[in-house]
Order: structure tokens, then C-alpha cells, then sequence
């Protein structure tokens, strides 16, 4: 039973990954590779010229720069915004502070697709669009993020701050010498979710770049030129591009990843 | 005692540039996409006149939307349930000791890194009828694109793709804080797989198998950047969704009361759905 289990298993998630191998090694497929027959899962002769095209013959650089300025900026700002709000809804008292911290989590309930007409029409009358900040604007507030730091910033004892403040020690101190460090796991895990949800968000900056010059990664590809034309080996080259390096990353970080999902979700 | 900083105003300056984004990106363009569902709007996008729920009885009336409606439904009818026995699975068979059992795991979650328009981009490919590698290698001959019931099923095979590494991520969570001695005692018992899955580890993940349940519903109902990159709506509308068809009337056609009257009718199915996870869990859930 349980050597049949492992044998299910382990072909259940070949076929998981397939795609993803798939993608690999066909961007190392010649132009033939694609149209032999039998088909083949391996290339005949392994080139690189796919991914020379796919940088030549298309934009792909410049939208990945796109993309990942947009995304680490927009972490920055998101992550700042949801530490100083948690650290205010932790740690002080205030006039009016459940009723502003359901307003703002409450955003959760609203979603982001459903605004897109309404913010779109914001984000040009601001003259926004074709812009960084145009690109980022919406996704600047993680209420997720917010509640999540705000049930963190509670395990620690409010004693430390006000023996922090006692001695002397201002807000800013303290978030960057004792709340930030020992938050570091929780901090790092939202941060990568952020990254991730920016650099991978479509429909957004779908609307709100117009000029090639400012589109990013994830529009590009799919308007590389090279698929339409059957010609998939350049196009499979930009997608491994755009994966391995996340692929390295989930890879080499299984372990702590798991822990922060499980952590995350069983309220601990 | 006095503190250094007995500031009022402090915690309001620092929460201030959340519940400013709140207002800015959520709350107001919900209430005027609201307040637009009942008005005729110039293509400048100005309301002209209050009509009531005119953009409501016309839209019901219009067979595009209601093929959106319908796909829609369809869509999150199959999708759910597929995705959530594929990822259970998953989650269950690798849920064991062993380095096989973590290749496993790393396997099943590897598509999480994958971004959405990679992945679409890839089924795309995949299943083109020509050259695509599925049709070559399993001998099919199959219009992946032209075919309504195809072109669905192919929809939802690439929502689960999209889907399935974070929910095994979250279900095989779930499942090793069952604790493993109870397993064993069941097991030691006579206890068979399927009765320790329904009356031990499935109560005990519940919560998270309904948020998983519930977040997939949600999702669905929603789909529409994979039906923008991999169907374009078509064959003959068959795979045209809600937001896909809103992002259409208002980007495409300048069509904007229609388009904010479908995300009127978005927000409140996800309400609806809301409301029921919120109903499911007062009653169903088992907590530790």
C-alpha cells in the first residue's frame, strides 16, 4: 500500500511539472524539433538561439526591467505602509481605531477586477497612466498584509514597547531595532507574496500602459510577436527566462516556505 | 509616568497612508461604480441622467451577458471541484515521510512559480492543434480552440495549473498538523484510508478546506485575464466570463454604464459568497 501510494504520487506530480520541463527543454528545440514526428520531449540538438532571438527580436529586456522596478518599488512602499499602520493598530490606543482598522481591512472584500473601470478613470485623471506610479498605485495597500502584521505585532508583549519608550527610545527606533528583526520571518514571507503579486499582476497594467517603453513583463510576453507566428521556440526562451530564477528560489527555500504556509493558516 | 511621545496625532499619521489608499483605489470607485449602474454615461465617461435599474433589465435582456453569466456559473462549477480533488489528492499522496515524498511535495508546488501570463502562455502552446505537444504525443486531434466544450475544458485545465501550488501548499499544511500518532493509531486499528481521511483528517483541515473551497469560488467567478490570454471569449463566446465581458463594454466598446453595471452585479456575487463562507463557518467548521 504504501509503495503504491509513493508510485501514484510520483507519477500524479511528473504530470504536475510536465509543463514546466516541457518549457525548458523546448527552448533549447530547434525549429524542426517542434514539427517531428513523433513528437519530442527532448531537443536533437540543444541551442541557445532561442534565447538570443527572444532578446533581439523583442522588447524582453526592457519590459523585464519594467516589471522588476515596479515590483521591488512597489514591495517597499506596501511593505512600509502595512508595518507603520499594523505597528499604529498594535500599539496605540486611539479614538475610532477598530472601526478604522475594519475600514481599512474591509478592502479585502472589494475585488481589485471589479475597480478597474472606476480606478482606471482615477489613475488618468491624475495623469498617471504610462507611469511607475501608474503601474503600482493599486496595489499599494495589502490589507492581508496589515492583518497579518497586526496578529504578529500582538505576540509581542506591549511591555517591550513601553519599556522602550521609557528608556527613551522613539517609535522609529523601535520598529527598526526590535520589531522589524524579530518579525523578520513574517516580514520576508509578505514581502515575497508582495513581489510576486506585483511582478506578476496582468490586467492592471494591461489598461494602464499605452507606449511599449512602459509595459511590463508579464503584457510583453504576450505580445512577444514570436507565437503567433508558430515560431515557439523564442517564446518558450522568454517564459524560462521569466521563471528559473523564481523556480531556484521555491526550490532552494521548500522548506521555509512550507513552514510560513503552515504557520500562516493554523493561527500560530 | 509621561511618555516621550503622548502625540494624539501620531497613530492617525501613521495609518493614514493605508486608509488614504483605502478611500482612493477602493471605497470610492466602488461607490461610483455603483452610483454609475444606474445612470446613462457619455463616452467621456460623465453621468447624464438617473435611469434606475434600466442598465439592469437591458443588460439580463442582452445575450452576451447573459452568455457571460452562464459561462461564468459553468466555469466556477467545474473548475471548483476538479481543482479541489486534483490538489487533495496531491496533498494526501504526498503527505507521508521519505525524500520521495518531498520531491514529491516540491513537484506539486513548483506551478506557484510559474506567473499567470507564463502559464497561459504555455497552455496556449501546449494545445495548439497543430503543433502543440498534447495533441502529437497522445494521438489526439482535438480543435482545443474551436470547440466550445474543448475550449472550457481547456480553461479549466489551465485554472487549475494556476491554482494548484498554493492550494497543496495550504492543504498539505493543513494535513501535517493532523497529528501523526492519531493517524497511526487509526491505522493499527483496521481503521481503512478512506476512514481515516472522513472522520479524522478531513474534520481537522476543514478550515482550511473551506477557505480553499471558498477562495477557489471566488477566483473563479472572477476569471478573466486567463480567458483575455488563452480564449480571447471565443469560440462563439463559449468561454466569454463576467469580468471579461465588463473589461470589454468598458475598455473596448466605450460601453461604460454596462460595464459598471456587470461589476455591480461582480461585487455582489462575491458577497454572496462571502456571506456563505461567513454562514459555513458559525456551523460547520471544527476547530482544535
Amino acid at each position: 500500500m504504501k509503495r503504491i501510494t509513493a508510485i501514484v504520487a510520483t507519477l500524479f506530480s511528473l504530470v504536475v511539472v510536465f509543463p514546466i520541463f516541457y518549457t525548458i527543454s523546448a527552448s533549447f528545440f530547434q525549429y524542426t524539433d517542434f514539427t517531428a514526428i513523433p513528437a519530442r520531449l527532448l531537443p536533437t540538438l540543444p541551442t541557445i538561439s532561442n534565447y538570443t532571438r527572444a532578446f533581439s527580436e523583442s522588447n524582453l529586456a526592457l519590459f523585464l526591467s519594467n516589471s522588476l522596478f515596479s515590483a521591488l518599488v512597489g514591495t517597499a512602499v506596501r511593505m512600509t505602509i502595512s508595518i507603520i499602520g499594523a505597528y499604529a493598530f498594535t500599539f496605540f490606543t486611539f479614538r475610532g481605531k477598530n472601526l478604522l482598522f475594519i475600514i481599512i481591512v474591509a478592502t479585502m472584500l472589494l475585488p481589485t477586477d471589479a475597480l478597474i473601470l472606476e480606478n482606471y478613470t482615477t489613475i488618468r485623471a491624475l495623469r498617471l497612466t504610462d507611469t511607475y506610479l501608474g503601474i503600482i498605485s493599486t496595489t499599494l495597500l495589502a490589507p492581508t498584509h496589515l492583518f497579518m502584521l497586526r496578529q504578529y505585532f500582538k505576540t509581542v508583549s506591549r511591555e517591550y514597547r513601553e519599556a522602550a519608550v521609557l528608556e527613551g527610545c522613539s517609535d522609529s527606533r523601535f520598529l527598526t531595532t526590535l520589531l522589524i528583526p524579530i518579525s523578520q520571518a513574517v516580514i520576508i514571507t509578505l514581502a515575497i507574496h508582495s513581489f510576486s503579486t506585483i511582478f506578476n499582476d496582468y490586467l492592471w497594467p494591461l489598461l494602464v500602459t499605452n507606449r511599449e517603453s512602459m509595459r511590463t513583463v508579464q503584457v510583453g510576453l504576450t505580445m512577444l510577436g514570436f507565437s503567433e507566428n508558430l515560431d515557439y521556440g523564442p517564446q518558450f526562451a522568454a517564459i524560462t527566462v521569466l521563471m528559473t530564477p523564481i523556480l531556484i528560489i521555491f526550490i532552494a527555500l521548500h522548506k521555509p516556505i512550507q513552514e510560513s504556509v503552515s504557520s500562516r493558516f493554523s493561527g500560530r | 509616568m509621561k511618555l516621550r511621545y503622548p502625540n494624539r496625532i501620531k497613530p492617525y499619521l501613521l495609518i493614514a497612508p493605508a486608509l488614504f489608499l483605502a478611500v482612493l483605489f477602493s471605497y470610492r470607485p466602488f461607490f461610483l461604480t455603483l452610483v454609475n449602474s444606474f445612470h446613462t454615461i457619455s463616452l467621456a465617461g460623465k453621468r447624464i441622467n438617473f435611469i434606475g435599474f434600466d442598465n439592469y433589465i437591458r443588460l439580463f435582456a442582452n445575450p452576451s451577458f447573459q452568455a457571460s453569466l452562464s459561462n461564468t456559473l459553468r466555469f466556477t462549477l467545474f473548475f471548483v471541484p476538479t481543482n479541489i480533488v486534483i490538489c487533495l489528492s496531491a496533498a494526501l499522496l504526498s503527505n507521508r515521510p521519505g525524500k520521495l515524498a518531498t520531491l514529491n511535495q516540491i513537484f506539486f508546488f513548483l506551478p506557484m512559480a510559474v506567473g499567470l501570463s507564463s502559464t497561459m502562455m504555455i497552455v496556449k502552446m501546449m494545445f495548439n492543434p497543430s503543433i502543440g505537444i498534447i495533441n502529437q504525443l497522445l494521438g489526439l486531434d482535438i480543435q482545443w480552440f474551436n470547440n466550445r466544450h474543448a475550449a472550457m475544458g481547456l480553461l479549466v485545465f489551465a485554472g487549475v495549473g494556476l491554482d494548484i501550488g498554493l492550494n497543496f501548499l495550504l492543504l498539505i499544511s493543513a494535513l501535517r498538523n493532523v497529528p501523526s500518532d492519531l493517524v497511526e493509531v487509526a491505522t493499527i486499528e483496521g481503521a481503512s484510508w478512506s476512514q481515516t481521511f472522513r472522520y479524522l483528517q478531513a474534520p481537522m483541515i476543514s478550515s482550511t478546506l473551506l477557505f480553499v473551497v471558498v477562495t477557489n469560488i471566488k477566483d473563479a467567478m472572477l476569471i478573466s485575464a486567463p480567458v483575455m490570454i488563452l480564449t480571447e471569449g471565443g469560440p462563439y463566446r463559449s468561454t466569454q466570463t463576467l469580468v471579461y465581458q465588463m473589461y470589454l463594454e468598458g475598455f473596448r466598446s466605450g460601453n461604460y454604464a454596462m460595464g459598471s453595471t456587470i461589476a455591480t452585479i461582480v461585487f455582489a456575487l462575491t458577497f454572496a459568497i462571502l456571506l456563505l463562507l461567513l454562514h459555513l463557518e458559525r456551523r460547520r467548521v471544527y476547530y482544535q
